[in-house]
């Protein structure tokens, strides 16, 4: 065993040697792979940092008209809870509490004008299912994840790390049910399913040997699960899919959980001066994990603020108060990993995207002009701190950050009206154009599709989505 | 003279160092070569410069092709001298031939591996292609051997190898254009070659429509171009879908053209854009269809002989299915006569069968195979080691009927076993979505209650149609909160179910728009989803209200009217006696085609839920239909005569491919290996070491609807608890949908919830202690632990191994590890 795998080992290290000689010439990486794909891609991997519950675009990256706390103020006149601050673009404010994240948007886009659907009755699940797979639930059949079809159609990086990992998200909350129905490759098949890491910090108990087992058990396990394998009857008994399958798999999960990338889920072999950097909660960690699995070859990593009802951005009370520690949580790890993706050489092949099911209001639920029922009773007269915060689902106005894999850099997208409501104005963007955008940038042609139940199910509804080229630098 | 004597050898100098390195080389590589095949299988391909590499062997093979071609052809026209004023020439010409043909050889195989190219013609390609590029090397070893004054036995070597290579270029050049061409590239313009089988969807042979048509046969043309149009079009140019602005789906469209304007231009196929587009070869950026399949060679005739003729479309065309339609009405075909050793009724259409295919009886199995295979099929439990020496020792010539018999009378094995199957089916579920706002019942207490009761399949129906408080779950689907596509309305999403559950058709299609996968079109979807209905349907056509109402019809007539203006109680009641009567062959073909399927492996029709494809035997389908109906719509009685037939006892059959069980011309042989469900290898695994369940998950007791039960079970049945990770990645599905066929391949998801999850370990270290406790003795143990898992001893070598592992003592820790390596043997997860 230990021979081979020096073997493979040195065939790997030799082999790669001699590829990044023969590969100086990335360009030509880059126009090759076009013969392929027919789109030159510009990114390899993808982040998305979900702010689950509902973000506040005029509470963070497109923060309007500052309307302090007052007892006896009215309701409809508070636009924005906070006062603004400077970010490293000109004339372009955020609002407080974001400094950090403020300091690096030189390094990507603000788009300011995402609209999410109208499904009737604002629900965050519903939303959520929507924006991570591009269609609006229910489904006849089980419809993939966007992290499935690119670990469908890009594969692994790197064959021994998950391709679609699924950082901080815990099924056993309220609606954890509802959050089920979309975590899934559906009809692509499991094999593409999300890895799930719901803590961060417990992220190395995914690829280690099970709990109380060490390393040399472990092998000696496998050892004997190969001579009971070899020994059998049944070993060469005809040529059968699942028997072969079956063993496949059984010696790639070994290969992964006694591989050196497999480090990659250890966040206390980080640095502490790094790890420090990002540690302020699961989200701060999680952020990190993203970063180590990005270096190591995962392909699409979902890192969430925790989505459980009323909890995180989901403020259906105290909004002001609450979204202090929401900026908190958020603004020093993401600003940390565009850094260290961006010093690192990564980010130019790396796409980072912050961005939540949809917005909030202290007024309009849903969007203007189209009533649907409210969730939050928001007294005219304001006059405790509670009710000071956008506690309404707003769809008509939603900030997205993009950074990296061939977005524009220190660039603003679209725009909302300064006054309520504070809905789009400009460049109206929609989901199927966000996941297009991204598939285009990682080499996925629009008219990708797979035939089920005999009908062509495609990325984005019917294939239309259409990547928006005002976000992709011009490569 | 002297001086050119002086230039060969020169040349030859060079050429012999450069061949030496060359060869050299060549060795050294090869090894290297393959053991990069077999350590890094699939990454290597990934890598850019290896798929450019593999793309440029189409173009480096020219290079040997020609040049040693050409070498022996000078070789043939100087036949008579070897020193002629060639040489100089046709050793370069070898030289290079030779390095190219080794190049070419290794880009084919990179090109091979990158592109995924696979099938017999592949490897033969392949095998000759690098025979080919040593011979190659052969032949420069030859020619260097060839001295100053040339023996003739060396000229002789070289020429002959030089020409075997030369053929081997050929040949193996021949089957690298097949591959890129098509094997009938070539063939098909050799002049006896010119007539063809009219293929499948053509039923009419072109050569009859040469003159004048008669107006029978302009029908029959046109009607032969809209099928190949359907087929083949539909999907991106019709109702549904347009894209370029083309629709081909009616006439007036056809003609109108798209985009681009017209696409026909009658009398004139050469002028027509139609003809020009669908002719392209496959890699031009203009084909039509551009996504799938190209049109045959026939298909291409056909649409050229149609505008050829002035693209006639006389009004009027009858509106002729497009797709395979089965028969609705029951048919009993008489059975073949018995014969010795095939009673069973189902070997007899089987032996029939066998006999037309040319396909052997594989032999009987013995009576473990067959005793561990019915109890996985009727119980979902391992039989015990107890059990088999009952059943071996029986002297019953009758025993594995009887078994069969006792397996179905036990009554809640049974019934927990199969609440998998119609669970997934029903989309019945524990939790999930929709319980949170009460938008969705579950039926768990009826179902089980019928199961268990062996509920006549009719009644069964009836009661899922036009449902009591307590099967009301099915038709009442899932109800979103906020608004849903018009085509998951609760109504819909009932008559999508029923369709694909009990008359095994697909209407998601035609729920939002005339569908292009069969005949059904969008008012007729809406006719069947107004019976579930309260009031009137609005009929939406992709998301935009019509303005028209539905009628209220079932999906075929024949089967009966629903009283339109009833209530919507009287109406399921209507639907539900229409759909049960004997007539509908369809619903029971549909339910004989699913248990075959959960007992073989594989329906004789496949997909199961597509009952309008075609079977392996219809014979068989319609026989088992009718004898379904004839005998009480008993399903346990179904499962008895499966079993106690002789193909069910017969060998199993392994599978190389999932897609070949799908695949449109699959040859019945028998018996499908499987693998065990996330059910069945959980409850072997809490049977054999300890219970993966703890109570807090299951969700249902049986004993608390048949008091009389008591609580007797030593483990929790996989599937009365509340789904989780470990048996979602064991392949559970989310019952949110009807989920008729599970995904059985193995991910490295899966495994790593294997290797590692809490769930598996923890329920094995409690085994690995339990065991312990009751065998001291480690050979004891491992037999006993063989013989629960496996039904058998082990063998000499697996007895050295447990031996080597135990070290003459047994550990807890040790057995965990032995549990854990026996659970994931092929041979203990595979019903065979």
């Amino acid at each position: 065993m230990n021979q081979s795998n020096s073997r493979r080992d040195f065939l790997k290290k030799t082999s790669a040697a001699t590829l990044s000689t023969l590969g100086m010439g990335s360009p030509l990486a880059g126009l090759l792979s076009s013969c392929e794909s027919r789109i030159p891609s510009t990114a390899d991997s993808v982040i998305l940092l979900f702010m689950a519950g509902g973000m506040a675009h005029t509470e963070t990256f497109d923060p309007k008209k500052y309307t302090p706390f007052r007892k006896g103020m009215e309701a409809k006149e508070v636009l924005s809870t906070f006062p603004t601050i400077p970010t490293k673009l000109d004339d372009i404010f955020f609002s407080e509490g974001l400094e950090n994240i403020a300091s690096v948007m030189d390094k990507g886009t603000l788009i300011r004008s995402y609209q999410a659907a109208d499904l009737g009755h604002i629900l965050h699940t519903r939303h959520q299912y929507h924006f991570h797979t591009c269609y609006e639930p229910p489904q006849s059949v089980v419809v993939p994840h966007l992290g499935s079809w690119i670990a469908k159609e890009k594969g692994a990086l790197n064959s021994v790390i998950p391709p679609f990992i699924n950082i901080g998200q815990r099924f056993s909350v309220g609606e954890g049910e509802e959050l089920k129905a979309f975590h899934s490759a559906g009809f692509l098949g499991s094999e593409f399913g999300p890895f799930l890491i719901p803590d961060p910090t417990a992220g190395l108990d995914a690829v280690r040997p099970p709990v109380g087992m060490d390393t040399k058990r472990f092998e000696s396990r496998n050892k004997l699960y190969e001579e009971l394998m070899a020994a059998g009857p049944m070993n060469d008994f005809g040529s059968d899919y699942q028997r072969e399958s079956l063993k496949r798999s059984m010696e790639q999960a070994y290969i992964l959980l006694n591989s050196p990338e497999a480090k990659a889920f250890d966040l206390s072999l980080e640095p502490k001066e790094s790890y420090d950097k990002y540690n302020n909660g699961k989200f701060g960690l999680g952020c990190l994990l993203a970063k180590r699995l990005v270096d190591q070859g995962s392909r699409y990593i979902t890192v969430t603020t925790e989505y459980e009802p009323f909890f995180g951005w989901d403020t259906h009370d105290n909004g002001h108060t609450r979204l202090k520690d929401m900026k908190k949580m958020i603004d020093g790890p993401v600003a940390q990993l565009i850094k260290d993706l961006d010093q690192s050489g990564k980010l130019d092949r790396t796409m980072v995207i912050l961005a939540s099911e949809f917005s909030r209001d202290m007024m309009t639920e849903g969007r203007p002009g189209l009533k649907v029922k409210d969730q939050v009773e928001v007294p005219d007269i304001i006059e405790d701190m509670k009710n000071y915060g956008m506690h309404r689902h707003f769809t008509d106005g939603c900030s997205i950050l993009m950074f990296g894999g061939g977005i524009k850099r220190g660039h603003v997208f679209g725009k909302t009206a300064d006054e309520r409501p504070c809905k789009t104005i400009e460049n109206p963007i929609k989901i199927d154009s966000i996941h297009q955008t991204i598939y285009h940038a990682l080499g996925i042609p629009p008219e990708l599709n797979y035939e089920i139940e005999q009908r062509p199910f495609y990325t984005t509804p019917d294939g239309h989505g259409k990547a928006e080229f005002g976000l992709l630098a011009k490569s | 003279m002297p001086l050119k004597m002086k230039s060969t050898l020169n040349s030859k100098r060079n050429f012999s160092f450069l061949g030496k390195v060359l060869i050299t080389s060549f060795f050294v590589v090869i090894p290297f070569y393959s053991s990069f095949a077999q350590v890094f299988g699939q990454t290597i391909p990934d890598f850019w410069l290896w798929q450019f590499l593999g793309r440029l062997h189409p173009m480096i093979v020219h290079f040997p092709i020609a040049l040693l071609i050409f070498a022996a052809v000078l070789e043939l026209v100087t036949i008579r001298k070897y020193n002629s004023k060639f040489r100089p020439g046709i050793q370069l010409l070898v030289l290079i031939g030779a390095i190219s043909a080794v190049i070419a050889a290794m880009f084919g195989w990179l090109l091979a591996n990158s592109d995924g190219i696979q099938g017999e013609l592949l490897d033969l390609h392949q095998k000759l292609g690098i025979a080919t590029a040593v011979l190659s090397l052969l032949v420069l070893f030859f020619l260097q051997k060839v001295g100053k004054k040339p023996l003739p036995n060396q000229i002789k070597l070289f020429r002959t190898s030089l020409f075997i290579a030369c053929l081997g270029v050929s040949v193996s050049g021949h089957f690298g254009a097949s591959l890129t061409h098509g094997e009938e590239f070539l063939t098909e313009m050799l002049p006896w070659n010119e007539e063809f089988d009219a293929p499948e969807s053509l039923t009419i042979n072109l050569a009859e429509f040469t003159s004048d048509l008669s107006e029978n046969q302009e029908m029959l043309l046109v009607t032969n171009v809209r099928s190949v149009l359907a087929h083949n079009c539909y999907k991106c140019h019709s109702g549904s879908k347009i894209e370029g602005e083309l629709r081909l789906d009616e006439k007036e469209y056809v003609f109108k053209g798209g985009e681009n304007g017209p696409v026909i231009s009658p009398g004139n196929p050469s002028q027509s854009e139609l003809i020009r587009r669908v002719s392209l070869s496959k890699n031009h950026k203009d084909v039509m269809p551009s996504k799938g399949k190209l049109l045959s060679k026939e298909e291409i005739s056909l649409l050229t002989l149609w505008i050829e003729k002035g693209a006639l479309w006389p009004d009027g065309v009858p509106q002729q299915s497009l797709y395979r339609v089965a028969d609705l009405a029951p048919r009993k075909p008489s059975l073949p006569a018995p014969k010795a050793g095939l009673e069973n009724p189902i070997d007899r259409w089987v032996d029939q069968y066998f006999k037309a295919n040319e396909i052997d009886w594989n032999v009987r199995v013995d009576d473990r195979t067959f005793l561990r295979r019915i109890y996985l099929d009727v119980i979902g439990l391992l039989p015990s080691p107890e059990d088999l020496e009952r059943f071996q020792e029986d002297p019953n010539p009758q025993k594995r009927q009887v078994i069969a018999q006792q397996l179905l009378d036990q009554k809640e094995d049974y019934t927990q076993h199969w609440m998998t199957f119609w669970n997934d089916i029903l989309r019945n579920d524990y939790t999930g979505t929709g319980y949170i706002t009460k938008g969705r019942f579950a039926i768990t207490d009826w179902l089980y209650t019928s199961i268990r009761d062996n509920k006549a399949y009719d009644t069964f129906v009836k009661e899922l149609l036009n449902p009591t408080e307590k099967s009301k779950g099915f038709i009442e689907g899932i109800r979103w909160r906020g608004t849903v596509n018009a085509s998951q309305r609760i109504e819909m999403q009932a008559a999508q179910n029923v369709g694909q559950v009990i008359l095994g058709l697909n209407l998601k299609c035609a729920s939002c728009h005339d569908s292009f996968i069969s005949d059904w079109k969008l008012e007729e979807a809406y006719a069947f989803a107004n019976v579930f209905a309260d009031s009137t349907l609005e009929i939406s056509r992709c998301e935009i209200p019509t303005g028209k109402f539905a009628r209220t019809e079932i999906l075929w007539e024949e089967l009966g009217n629903i009283d339109s203006a009833a209530s919507k109680a009287e109406k399921l009641r209507q639907l539900a006696d229409k759909l049960v009567q004997p007539s509908n062959g369809r619903m029971y073909r549909t339910i004989v085609n699913r248990v075959w399927k959960q007992m073989m492996g594989r329906g004789i029709i496949e997909p199961v839920d597509e009952m309008d494809n075609l079977p392996w035997s219809q014979d068989l389908l319609d026989w088992l239909a009718v004898d379904f109906v004839e005998n009480g719509y008993d399903i346990k009685r179904l499962i008895y005569q499966i079993t106690s037939s002789k193909i069910y006892q017969s060998e199993s059959i392994p599978i190389a491919s999932p897609d070949l069980l799908l695949a449109s011309d699959f040859k019945f042989q028998g018996l499908i290996r499987r693998r065990m469900t996330a059910e069945q290898f959980s409850d072997a695994v809490s049977n054999l070491a300890s219970p993966l369940f703890d109570s807090t998950e299951v969700r249902f007791r049986p004993y608390e609807l048949i008091p009389e039960l008591g609580n007797q079970a030593e483990f929790a049945r996989a599937s009365l608890v509340a789904n989780n990770p470990f048996l979602t990645s064991l392949g559970r599905p989310n019952r949110e949908i009807v989920s008729t066929s599970r995904d059985s391949q193995a991910s490295l998801l899966q495994a790593l919830e294997l290797t590692n999850g809490t769930k598996l370990n923890s329920a094995l270290e409690k085994g690995g202690a339990r065991w312990v406790l009751n065998y001291s003795d480690p050979n004891e143990l491992t037999l006993k632990l063989f013989a629960q898992a496996l039904l058998r001893a082990p063998t000499t070598e697996e007895l050295a191994v447990a031996n080597r592992l135990y070290a003459g003592k047994t550990e807890a820790t040790k057995t965990q590890d032995l549990l854990w390596s026996i659970f994931l043997l092929p041979e203990f997860q595979m019903i065979y």
